[in-house]
């Protein structure tokens, strides 16, 4: 999926362009560019978001203008293969929604007339033929052009020179926004909504001509009249799907990315990736790092691998790893970021590199950085995840360790059967949760008056509670801490009392019977305890003060089923306190600075 | 017309143990919801705009049709928060809709050619069908193509020509919408007020799905108009006859015969040496292990069946494991639901999340209900309610 963006007008169209970039990169944001005529074509383009692009562009006077937004689904991308497009003498500039299935018969036709082709894209296409049938009419040319494409090709063009920007729809969705002095068009409604809501939908087949006082659209030569709509505020909110946030819709997604995510590795004969030691050598040790959410996901791959490798595993915060002593970091390393860009995994990086570490990166973007400094990559398909508080790519992340770890799992074949059964069962469990998210909404409302907050975990869901923790930190604005279930006596206890909730993940393992006497310990100081436990636990009911079941599992796959259910924990209260959830304070999605 | 408003919002109570989790809608026939169908014959004949009246269990609907993007239509949402009918969820869109527009219920399976010539047409007017039982229905009664009125389930029937539900309105019918709940009571509204109403008659595919046993029937019809596709991969030695559609990520041992029309869905693992008969979908990452047989029957997602299994003429929906050796084969049965028992040939209907051991027999006919879990060796000759533990 990808996202593309036109403008002709009496406005300078680089910040408009920008603009309406930014509101379609949850369709992608691998890679962006623009290209801007001002006598001749101004193509800037690179892989970068948008707000980056941004700030590396120098303004540009240009009235025309257009530009796209990718997310790579197979490919590399790179400077040379983003968007916009050009032809052989730079004079033609092309975005495009879609995949041309012809389009290596097009190239080799188009190399063979003399044309250069500098990327390895199918849309690079598109340009040549657009060159190759200009005689003077740049609306012929686009017509003969999109003529010869198969597949989908949805696309926008300019020519330097012309006052008009040509666009084409073919199985993706293309919208025209209507202005005074100006016009628009768009992959979807919410890139025009700062500028008009009087709207036009493309058809397959339409071909639409541009000018800034005018739109034309043709369906097989034929000028045609397509009806202009209204845009109201609930088709602006469309791509929520339904929902009134992200973060809800993309905690909904879980099941399908963990479906996704485990047929993407069960599909393939062979490991993911292996896990060896050095030149062959044994796995002697192996070291995880990540920064915030992925750090606590790596914290669970620490208990996963140790439990069914029997290897011993160092979990450090990425940046930390940079300071902390030079002795060797082990032969095996883990590096775990969504966005594939985060600085200090990268600088991490360079340590293990240079200490001879193996490095398997696990990321959801294709093509990130990570992926080229890695030996092997393991990617997530989480898709694009907009909302800052990381859900998805979380669940995503804990699906990859287990994957990457059980194909070695020193377990009997009784045991590695069930486990295998239960980590295909797992998206009906956690659709089990979604569906009474009504229940933790209640819980939410009641947590929703305080002001601190602890979790405690013990075991694998030790990490959960610090994830449970940040989450709810990071979009309520409560103050949250992520304790281990023994640890609270060393000092926290001083702090608990009738206005310091518990939130107790309960885990029916070794760890029980400790974390239960835990709670004890907490309602002895009078602390209201919220206790998330199995749906066969009788027990923790009586002790605290509200039980939040959720389905039943392995205890090695509890940290997927209770971090959804803290999700919702942390969303229902952000919404009843009524945060910004999507886009909380001072938060970027990605970190790429120090 | 270019845009069209679905009533999605219902629950299907007859439908249960499928409609706990799930508005009617999205019922899986053929490893596609009901609503699905609906839209791509909509997007077919160019209606792209569509209304989505939802309201039980509506997240199931936005998490799997989004902003419709993936069916390359243009969603947008509206929420009837207590289904009082079907008049009452069109009036939820009065401020949404432009000036006309098609209403369609979401839970009946409409094919493109049934609305292909309706969408041309003028407001207001209603599709009808011709079917054999019309007092199970609203019928229709018309001269020289204009309905003089609608009567829900007559006594006797005046015509055989029946409602479908689908509608072409124009804003109008909001100011007959007062407090009547259901859409025929307005169109009655419309006509004593001297309004016309013109009626389409249509020979194209229109199915309802009433009781849960409707969607092995309704399986069998969506699947003899496939078109074949494999995917995934499909080991040496598998024998595969008629449409088969497999999708990506899906493995098929060695030793299994895959006999059409059969869909299997994404990221499963069948075989060694399965069978997968004829009128059978399985939906996706669903494990059958070997020597196991399947007919006529609908699997959902996230099943894992074991090995030596016989199963005919059955639902089982998604996430139930099920060990080696279970039998449920269709027989003759008599079901009561609602004080209705039809006669029916049916092997079992299972819930959601199920957990049966070995060597379990369902008698034929038995509905089991969500989150059950059966013991070994156990006969499973009743209806079990939701989460009942056989043991």
């Amino acid at each position: 999926m990808c996202g593309i963006v036109g403008y002709i007008g009496d406005k300078k169209a680089q910040p408009i362009l920008l603009n309406s970039l930014g509101k379609l990169e949850y369709r992608g944001y691998d890679s962006c560019g623009i290209a801007i005529a001002d006598g001749g074509i101004e193509i800037y383009k690179d892989i970068v978001r948008v707000k980056a692009l941004t700030e590396t562009l120098t303004p540009h006077n240009g009235r025309t203008g257009i530009g796209h937004t990718r997310w790579a689904t197979h490919g590399e991308p790179s400077k040379i293969n983003a968007h916009p497009h050009s032809d052989c003498k730079g004079r033609i500039a092309v975005v495009h929604n879609g995949t041309i299935n012809n389009f290596m018969k097009l190239r080799e036709k188009l190399a063979a007339e003399g044309h250069h082709l500098a990327s390895e894209t199918d849309t690079e296409v598109i340009p040549h033929l657009i060159e190759k049938y200009y005689d003077g009419d740049f609306e012929k040319a686009v017509l003969l052009a999109v003529r010869e494409l198969e597949g989908a090709y949805t696309m926008i063009a300019m020519m330097a020179g012309e006052s008009k920007i040509i666009a084409a729809r073919k199985e993706s969705p293309l919208i025209i926004g209507i202005g005074d002095r100006e016009n628009f068009i768009a992959s979807d409604v919410p890139a025009l909504l700062d500028y008009t809501s009087r709207v036009i939908y493309l058809e397959d087949d339409d071909i639409a001509v541009l000018t800034a006082g005018d739109v034309k659209i043709k369906q097989n030569g034929n000028a045609i009249k397509r009806e202009e709509h209204k845009i109201s505020w609930s088709m602006a909110d469309a791509q929520k799907g339904g929902y009134e946030h992200f973060m809800l819709k993309e905690i909904h997604e879980q099941p399908k990315v963990i479906r996704d995510t485990l047929t993407e590795y069960l599909s393939n004969p062979e490991p993911v990736v292996q896990l060896a030691g050095v030149k062959g050598s044994s796995l002697e040790n192996i070291v995880i790092l990540g920064c915030g959410t992925s750090y606590h996901a790596g914290m669970v791959g620490k208990y996963i691998i140790e439990s069914l490798l029997d290897v011993p595993v160092r979990v450090e915060l990425a940046d930390e790893f940079s300071y902390s002593g030079q002795s060797s970091p082990g032969s095996q390393a883990i590096v775990i970021t969504q966005s594939g860009e985060t600085r200090d995994v990268l600088k991490a990086i360079q340590r293990l590199k240079s200490k001879g570490s193996r490095i398997i990166a696990i990321t959801n973007v294709v093509g990130s950085t990570v992926t080229r400094v890695a030996d092997r990559v393991i990617y997530t398909r989480a898709g694009p995840e907009i909302s800052v508080a990381a859900t998805k790519t979380f669940i995503a992340e804990l699906i990859s360790l287990y994957w990457l770890a059980l194909p070695y799992a020193k377990v009997d074949a009784a045991r590695l059967d069930k486990l295998v059964l239960q980590i295909r069962q797992l998206p009906v469990k956690v659709q089990q949760i979604l569906d009474n998210e009504d229940e933790i909404a209640d819980f939410a409302k009641k947590l929703a008056g305080f002001e601190n907050v602890f979790y405690i975990g013990k075991g694998i869901n030790y990490p959960v509670a610090l994830e449970g923790a940040l989450k709810l930190k990071e979009i309520s604005y409560i103050h949250a801490e992520g304790y281990a279930a023994g640890e609270l006596k060393h000092g926290p206890f001083a702090l608990l009392g009738e206005k310091t909730p518990v939130v107790a993940v309960v885990t029916q393992d070794e760890t029980y019977e400790p974390t239960v006497t835990s709670i004890k310990e907490i309602k002895a100081r009078h602390s209201p305890v919220i206790a998330l436990v199995g749906e066969d636990d009788d027990v923790t009911k009586d002790l605290a003060d509200y039980v939040i079941k959720v389905p039943r599992v392995d205890p090695l796959f509890s940290p997927v089923v209770n971090s959804v259910a803290l999700q919702l924990l942390a969303y229902f209260v952000a919404e009843e306190r009524g945060c910004p959830i999507d886009f909380p304070r001072n938060l970027a999605k990605s970190v790429t600075v120090e | 017309m270019k845009q069209a408003v679905i009533l999605a919002a219902g629950e299907g109570q007859r439908l249960r143990p499928f409609t706990v989790t799930r508005p009617k809608a999205m019922i899986s026939i053929a490893d596609k919801p009901i609503l699905q169908y609906i839209i791509e014959s909509l997007a077919q004949v160019g209606i792209r705009h569509i209304v989505l009246v939802v309201g039980y269990r509506k997240e199931q609907v936005f998490d799997y049709f989004g902003s419709g993007e993936k069916l390359g239509v243009n969603i947008s949402y509206v929420t009837q928060a207590q289904q009082l009918g079907t008049a009452h969820a069109l009036k939820q869109v009065k401020d949404i809709v432009k000036d006309e527009f098609l209403v369609l219920p979401g839970d009946n399976l409409i094919e493109a050619s049934t609305i292909a010539e309706f969408t041309e047409i003028k407001p207001s007017a209603v599709l009808v069908k011709r079917v054999s039982d019309p007092v199970r229905y609203g019928v229709v009664n018309i001269q020289r193509g204009k309905v003089t009125g609608i009567v829900e389930k007559p006594k006797e029937a005046g015509s055989n020509l029946v409602n479908t539900g689908i509608y072409a309105f124009s804003k109008e019918v909001f100011d007959y919408i007062e407090n009547e709940l259901d859409i025929p009571d307005v169109l009655n509204n419309m006509l004593k007020e001297g309004n016309s109403l013109k009626a389409v008659e249509t020979g194209g595919t229109w199915l309802d799905v009433v009781y849960p046993w409707d969607v092995i029937n309704l399986n069998n019809a969506i699947l003899q108009n496939i078109e074949v596709g494999l995917g995934g991969t499909i080991e040496d030695g598998v024998v595969i006859k008629g449409k088969v559609i497999v999708e990506e990520g899906t493995v098929i041992r060695a030793g299994s015969c895959i006999y059409g029309p059969v869909v299997i869905g994404k990221g499963c693992d069948i075989g060694p040496h399965v069978c997968v008969m004829p009128s059978t979908s399985i939906g996706d990452n669903v494990v059958l292990a070997s020597f196991t047989q399947i007919k006529n029957s609908v699997i959902g997602d996230d099943v894992n069946i074991g090995p030596g299994c016989f199963i005919s003429d059955s639902v089982i929906d998604n996430g139930c494991v099920i060990k080696g050796r279970f039998t449920a084969l269709g027989g003759p049965s008599e079901i009561v639901v609602n004080a209705e028992h039809p006669s029916i040939n049916i092997g079992v209907i299972m819930g959601e999340d199920c957990k049966i051991e070995s060597s379990v027999t369902a008698r034929p006919g038995v509905i089991v209900g969500n989150h059950c879990q059966v013991q070994h060796m156990k006969l499973i000759s009743t209806c079990l309610p939701d989460n009942s533990l056989v043991f």
